[in-house]
């Protein structure tokens, strides 16, 4: 067996890669050093205008988030071990009277994201990671997220009247947590009716070599249970030729993120020997 | 006491009546009203299309039944929009 040259301590299992790829996300929560979380908080509360890129180098603090060990697991096993952090980032301050975002997908009106690469939905290039430095309550700004909709294409001003879905994800989340996002998630920022401030820090990151191997903790034993996975989850209720579509670039995610270790997917009789219901 | 218009906004999961609701919102008459994703809320407000005529909301809009295909190159709309009403005093 194959597998790329990495720490392996915090990379994902094969269950945690095939729930980002159904999914869509994945909720880190680092271990980071006492006191860390308020040093940021107070750091950027102490702005006063938006720093832009610039952000960083402002509060280099953040630099221990991105580099921790749980951090540079689940990154490499989603982009590669040679992945890099992207240029542009961006601090969201979402005061307390922010109204909801409309849904959206990131940098929807250019084909080409902001790694130069075209949208392919069955790719996982480019990662959106959101760092929250305080707690994050239901009534202060939680991102919502619509699991599974990042190998879709989204029509906002379209779906502008929807209001809530019965299957949204609400990242109501602790100090230190991290939601890691594919790029091409659906998601909102929502209102803060709450009085306190609430911080995200948006950072990308993106793949530089075209996957060859698992570069992740995979064991090739369990491949039937992921391939089940793939083909039956649905992690938000929709329309079934929507589901259809979904499942069908899961697997080709899969396959092409796993290089030589690819599932057979021939055709195989799942019905013989199940229960009549 | 003037008769206004509620709107009811259901996107189901197929054209019939009966399926799932998959998202709902309501839009109230109201000057200021805002009416836009709710993270503190507990579910939608109808199982159903069919639970929200019980309830006394009317169907004016049936949805288009090409509206929930989508396309690689047009996008995708989650669900089959109706869209419903109930008049009401307000005051």
């Amino acid at each position: 067996m194959t597998t790329a040259n990495v720490a392996t301590d915090h990379r994902l299992t094969d269950d945690e890669m095939a729930a980002f790829i159904i999914r869509g996300y994945h909720i880190l929560q680092p271990e980071l050093r006492t006191g860390l979380n308020d040093e940021i908080y107070a750091a950027l509360d102490g702005m006063d205008t938006n720093p832009g890129d610039a952000v960083l180098e402002e509060v280099p603090q953040l630099n221990e988030v991105w580099q921790s060990p749980e951090m540079v697991g689940v990154l490499t096993s989603l982009l590669g071990p040679e992945y890099e952090m992207f240029p542009h980032r961006h601090c969201h301050r979402n005061s307390p009277g922010t109204p909801s975002q409309l849904i959206h997908q990131d940098n929807l009106n250019d084909l080409r994201i902001e790694g130069g690469q075209v949208r392919q939905p069955d790719r996982i290039d480019l990662i959106l990671a959101m760092y929250y430095p305080q707690n994050v309550t239901s009534d202060m700004g939680p991102t919502l997220i619509l699991p599974g909709t990042h190998v879709l294409r989204a029509l906002p001003e379209r779906m502008a009247s929807q209001g809530n879905f019965r299957d949204q994800v609400i990242a109501t989340v602790d100090a230190g947590s991290v939601v890691i996002l594919h790029y091409d998630i659906w998601h909102a920022g929502t209102a803060n009716t709450s009085d306190t401030v609430r911080y995200m820090l948006k950072f990308l990151f993106q793949r530089t070599t075209n996957p060859s191997v698992p570069t992740w903790n995979h064991d090739p034993a369990n491949d039937a249970a992921i391939r089940n996975r793939l083909e039956s989850e649905n992690p938000m209720s929709m329309q079934r030729g929507l589901a259809g579509k979904q499942r069908h670039f899961r697997t080709r995610m899969w396959n092409r993120l796993a290089g030589d270790q690819a599932l057979d997917l021939s055709y195989h009789d799942k019905w013989s020997g199940g229960s009549w219901n | 006491m003037p008769k206004l218009q509620r709107l009811l906004y259901i996107n189901a999961e197929s054209t019939h009546p009966q399926s799932a609701a998959l998202s709902a919102a309501i839009y109230e008459p109201v000057e200021g009203s805002i009416t836009q994703v709710d993270p503190t809320s507990e579910g939608l407000p109808y199982e159903s299309v069919q639970a929200a005529m019980i309830d006394g909301w009317r169907v004016i809009q049936a949805p288009d039944v090409w509206a929930g295909i989508g396309s690689d190159d047009a996008g995708e709309v989650i669900g089959f929009q109706f869209i419903l009403e109930k008049i009401e005093d307000f005051g």
